[in-house]
């Protein structure tokens, strides 16, 4: 076929709304998936960039050494941002009064990501500050000021410097990290440094170089780098593993949305496809008696596609773009962080996902055309062999196959959801079929308007059943969303509450722990148990030297170090948020040396039940037994520890004790009560990390809204789609009924009854799949525990008839509102 | 030298069924010369389409020979058999068969267009006129009657220059008097072309119109 003739017999087609509907099956597969792209990819990016504010940085290098200048030098010859800083704990001093701080110097590019705020008075909401501290000057967290007696202007001595408190630091992008970072702090200018002479052999330093810039370079100078052993790179992930693992389920979830978005819509587009081809067999039947040979067919039907699908994607591509602005606008007030601007990967996605659509939904409707028997134009009972039939379900499955290992980039989930989606449509085929039966023998003593309709779902059992797959598959997808947002949702809630405890106390002496609780008591909330906690490293592993262990394990110094010193604590019961996974917790009364790791610290350092482990604590060695291994909720903020002793192991020990509690921020002054009645105690406030936490949590559950009225947006499109697959026989049968003197009204409420029974039928197979494929996916993805929905056994059933009656009636008005004589002939 | 545009030697046609194989065609053996009329006639289910079919290479037999001028059919694959039938056939379908997307003049530029002939448009005109549609060029085939568009298809049909021309029941989808003025047209243009003609038809009318008939019953040529 030459040019002009397919493009005359495609626009034709446009024209007439023959190729409308792939054309708007097409578009929303392309739309659904780059709004969700664009969107999700900017909102990625925020979270991304919101998250490096708790590392002030892209990334880090951290060590306990001096930063090699060889790394600064190739970090800026890769066009990267550096900033350094060192960390350190210290005494200060303010006439007779003194505190233990954690000082931290900077320079003048600090800090890469997020803001420095400070303010003129303690206590008070501050303002986002453009430099550091200068040369000469400090900056103190508010509690400072009471506890030091100082007010603005005031000195104080650090070491042997002494340094001008300047502004009241309120708060610091990156306070998140280790305990020690923790501390109250005292902001000063690393050139001061060398003037406080406290940075001395064998000091607690810890040092970082802060980097910023274009991802590529910066895994380009990761690569660069020999890190190993002495300095570590830093991540958002790896330096906090709460907001690590908030970051990796709202990937997944948001990745799973955009998945499903894509599977409904290319059952649309293989529905429309094949009513276009189906509509058309006896266009090709014509052609073929004039001479048209198969491959004219193929290459004829095949530009036509590249027409449809060209058209598609720029609308479709609009589409997207549009809904995103929308959407984006729309949320404006509720999307706390700025959104970058989107780069061109979401376009690039939603262009070639309508292209691997349209190849694989779209062209097997397509291939089937040019096997079409010309004999059809005389006989048109002639139909399409079967064998074709399996090529185009193999195209469909491989193209969707591509799809979802494309946009997971996971294997791992492709399997699992296209496991749930197989099983369920073999379940839905079998629940179907028995549930249509049913109707069968109903029917029998139905009543007119009824039996019509029953008599319909009789008739075409074939199509019924497939289009119950297809409206399962739909209402089972929006389904399974609703469940894992409101799993995912409840979890998150439940294990960052509001109440959270949101202080540590720590430095409490033996003869304090009961003032001190009492303390906590009468003036916090949620107070926590007080831990005895114990500064030890590890020295020995089953008689081989801790750094030779490292040394030969199978990633050396891929996880924590073994050697670095660590709090330590011994308890008599298991904490809350902790499990045990392997081993037994020990008796409280045993005499026993025994040991329990967290798990990923076992495995990271590879040590099991039964290791014996030497500490050493404060050069005194203890010999020990690994009893237990734990897992811990990280996302609980309650004090946490890798290791716990049995108490019998360091009863002959001095320890110092730790604790956690609620505190509102008004009650922030409670903070200097402890502070002045227990000077050498340490509190650490962690509020604005947690509230750091439930901000992101918050922006994800809006995304994970979004994504799911994505997905319910092109979900009802596929009804729409698959209705209008059905159209042209029902238009046949409508003609028939008309002849044999059925009302509008008859047919009307015929029509209502089907498609409430066809969408309840629906609605109960997809619930059972729904059930079936969260429970899969809660075990394998999202870690949760399995439990059943009762009330989706009554939701799903009602949704189901409620909207494919809706759509199906909206779509089968015109079938009623036309004349019988257009009925009869077809049009 | 036989004169036969058509030669079938030993036909036979059948299709598996649940039941075991169906005879449809049953040892045909026919010859048809060039410039005659021959009408195949035959009750419901006699074969008489599927022959038709077989003869003009839209279907393929299960044994026996088919020549259709130089085209040995029978040894061909649909690929080659789509290119003889551009070259040797056309046909008249009784529910007429056209593009309800195209215009009329578009119907009969088909043929032409898919052989790749610049001529197409000035043809279609020439054959429309022929057919006294000159003024319904550019109506689409529901704006047409059923007599109006059986005349397009006739003119398409004439389009692609056959030299034998396929019709199946021409005027079955028409009243007594528009099948009456089609057939006028059909045997006028054939006349004019010079083209063989093989018509399946129930109309006794219609075939005693033709230089011989073939009766097929229960698959096999009646004599």
């Amino acid at each position: 076929m030459n040019w002009r003739l397919v493009s005359r017999l495609a626009w034709r087609d446009l024209r007439s709304g023959e190729i409308a509907l792939l054309i708007v099956a097409l578009m929303v597969a392309v739309g659904t998936v780059t709004s969700i792209s664009l969107f999700v990819d900017r909102l990625k990016q925020a979270l991304i960039l919101e998250s490096a504010t708790f590392l002030a940085a892209d990334r880090q290098i951290s060590g306990s050494r001096e930063i090699p200048r060889e790394f600064l030098d190739q970090a800026r010859l890769m066009d990267l941002e550096t900033a350094e800083t060192l960390v350190f704990p210290s005494m200060v001093f303010s006439g007779d009064r003194n505190q233990l701080v954690s000082v931290k110097a900077v320079d003048s590019f600090y800090p890469l990501r997020g803001e420095l705020i400070a303010g003129d008075q303690p206590f008070q909401r501050g303002f986002v500050a453009q430099t550091v501290p200068q040369p000469g000057f400090v900056w103190l967290d508010a509690r400072l000021f009471p506890s030091l007696g100082v007010q603005i202007g005031d000195e104080v001595e650090v070491g042997l410097a002494t340094l001008k408190v300047s502004k009241v630091l309120v708060s610091e992008p990156d306070r998140g990290g280790s305990f020690f970072d923790l501390g109250p702090r005292l902001l000063m200018n690393v050139l001061d440094v060398p003037a406080t002479e406290v940075v001395q052999p064998g000091s607690r330093l810890s040092y970082r170089l802060l980097l910023k810039g274009d991802e590529a370079d910066l895994e380009q100078l990761k690569e660069n780098l020999e890190l190993k052993p002495n300095y570590r790179w830093v991540s958002v992930k790896e330096s906090s593993p709460r907001i690590g693992s908030a970051l990796d389920r709202a990937e997944s979830f948001l990745l799973l949305g955009g998945l499903l978005a894509v599977l409904l819509a290319g059952v649309a587009v293989a529905l429309s496809a094949n009513r276009y081809a189906r509509r058309h067999m006896d266009h090709v039947g014509v052609l073929k008696t004039l001479g048209a040979t198969p491959k004219q067919i193929w290459v004829g039907f095949l530009n036509i596609l590249l027409f449809v699908g060209l058209i598609s994607v720029l609308l479709g591509l609009f589409f997207g773009v549009s809904l995103h602005i929308l959407i984006v606008e729309l949320l404006a007030s509720l999307i706390p962080v700025e959104l970058p601007a989107p780069g061109a990967r979401p376009l690039v996605l939603g262009a070639i996902t309508g292209l691997i659509c349209a190849l694989s939904f779209a062209m097997p409707a397509f291939i089937h055309l040019r096997n079409i028997s010309p004999m059809r134009v005389l006989r048109r009972d002639l139909d399409i062999s079967p064998a074709s039939r399996l090529l185009s379900y193999g195209a469909a499955i491989l193209g969707s196959l591509t799809l979802l290992v494309w946009y997971t980039e996971s294997l791992f989930l492709t399997f699992w959801s296209l496991l749930g989606i197989v099983s369920v449509l073999v379940f839905f085929g079998l629940v179907a079929v028995v549930l249509l039966r049913g109707t069968g023998i109903a029917g029998m003593q139905a009543k007119s308007g009824w039996r019509l309709a029953l008599a319909g779902l009789q008739r075409r059992k074939n199509e019924n059943i497939a289009q119950m797959l297809i409206f399962g598959l739909a209402i089972m997808l929006l389904l399974v969303l609703v469940l894992i947002r409101t799993s995912l949702i409840a979890e998150w809630e439940a294990q960052v509450p509001k109440d959270a405890p949101n202080h540590f106390l720590m430095n409490i002496n033996a003869n304090e722990v009961e003032s001190i609780g009492q303390l906590i008591r009468t003036r916090a909330s949620k107070a926590n148990e007080i831990y005895p906690m114990i500064r030890g490293r590890v020295n020995q592993v089953n008689e081989v030297e801790a750094k030779e262990w490292q040394k030969n394990l199978e990633r050396p110094y891929e996880g924590v170090r073994i050697s670095s010193e660590r709090n330590l604590t011994w308890l008599e019961r298991l904490p809350e948020n902790n499990e045990i996974v392997s081993g037994e917790w020990w008796n409280p009364q045993s005499t026993e040396s025994l040991v329990s790791l967290e798990e990923e610290y076992a495995n990271d350092l590879g040590l099991s039940l039964g290791d014996r482990i030497v500490f050493d604590i404060g050069g005194k060695l203890v010999e020990t037994k690994v009893a237990s291994i734990r897992r811990l909720e990280w996302e609980s903020m309650s004090p946490n520890f890798f290791i716990i002793f049995s108490p019998a192991s360091l009863s002959d020990f001095s320890a110092t004790y730790m604790t956690s509690f609620f505190l509102e921020k008004e009650d922030k002054r409670f903070l200097n009560d402890i502070l002045s009645q227990h000077p050498t105690t340490t509190v650490i406030e962690i509020d604005a990390l947690i509230e750091q936490v439930q901000k992101i949590v918050g922006q994800v559950t809006q995304a994970v809204e979004l994504v799911m009225f994505l997905v319910l947006f092109s979900g009802c499109l596929v009804l729409l789609a698959s209705i209008q697959a059905s159209r042209d026989t029902r238009i046949a049968e409508l003609a028939l009924v008309r002849a044999l003197g059925g009302t509008k009204k008859l047919i009307g409420g015929s029509l209502f009854v089907e498609f409430l029974l066809l969408g309840t039928m629906a609605g109960v197979v997809a619930v059972v799949g729904a059930e079936m494929t969260v429970a899969l996916l809660q075990a394998q993805i999202f870690d949760l525990s399995f439990n059943l929905h009762p009330w989706l056994w009554l939701l799903g059933p009602v949704a189901g008839g409620l909207i494919i009656t809706l759509v199906g009636y909206f779509g089968s008005r015109g079938l009623l509102d036309a004349p019988p004589m257009n009925v009869l002939r077809g049009a | 030298m036989s004169q036969a545009v058509i030669a079938v030697n030993n036909l036979n046609k059948t299709v598996p069924t649940a039941a075991g194989d169906l005879i449809i065609l049953d040892d045909v053996n026919l010859e048809v010369e060039k410039g005659e009329a021959v009408a195949i006639v035959g009750s419901s289910g006699s074969g008489k389409t599927t022959l038709l079919g077989i003869l003009a290479g839209l279907d393929s037999a299960t044994s026996g020979s088919v020549r259709l001028m130089e085209a040995q059919l029978s040894d061909m694959d649909e690929e080659e058999r789509a290119i003889a039938r551009g070259k040797y056939t056309g046909f008249i379908f009784q529910s007429f068969q056209l593009l309800m997307s195209l215009t009329a003049r578009e119907n009969v530029m088909l043929p032409a267009e898919l052989r790749g002939d610049e001529q197409a448009e000035s043809q279609a005109l020439e054959l429309l006129e022929k057919v006294g549609l000159d003024s319904r060029l550019n109506h689409y085939p529901n704006q047409l009657s059923g007599g109006e568009q059986q005349r397009v298809a006739i003119a398409r049909a004439f389009a692609s220059r056959p030299e034998i021309m396929f019709a199946d029941e021409p005027t079955g989808n028409l009243d007594t008097k528009t099948g009456s003025l089609v057939t006028e047209l059909l045997f006028d243009l054939n006349r004019e072309f010079g083209t063989t003609l093989v018509l399946v038809t129930h109309d006794a009318g219609l075939a005693s119109r033709c230089d011989r008939t073939i009766s097929i019953a229960s698959g096999r040529v009646v004599l």
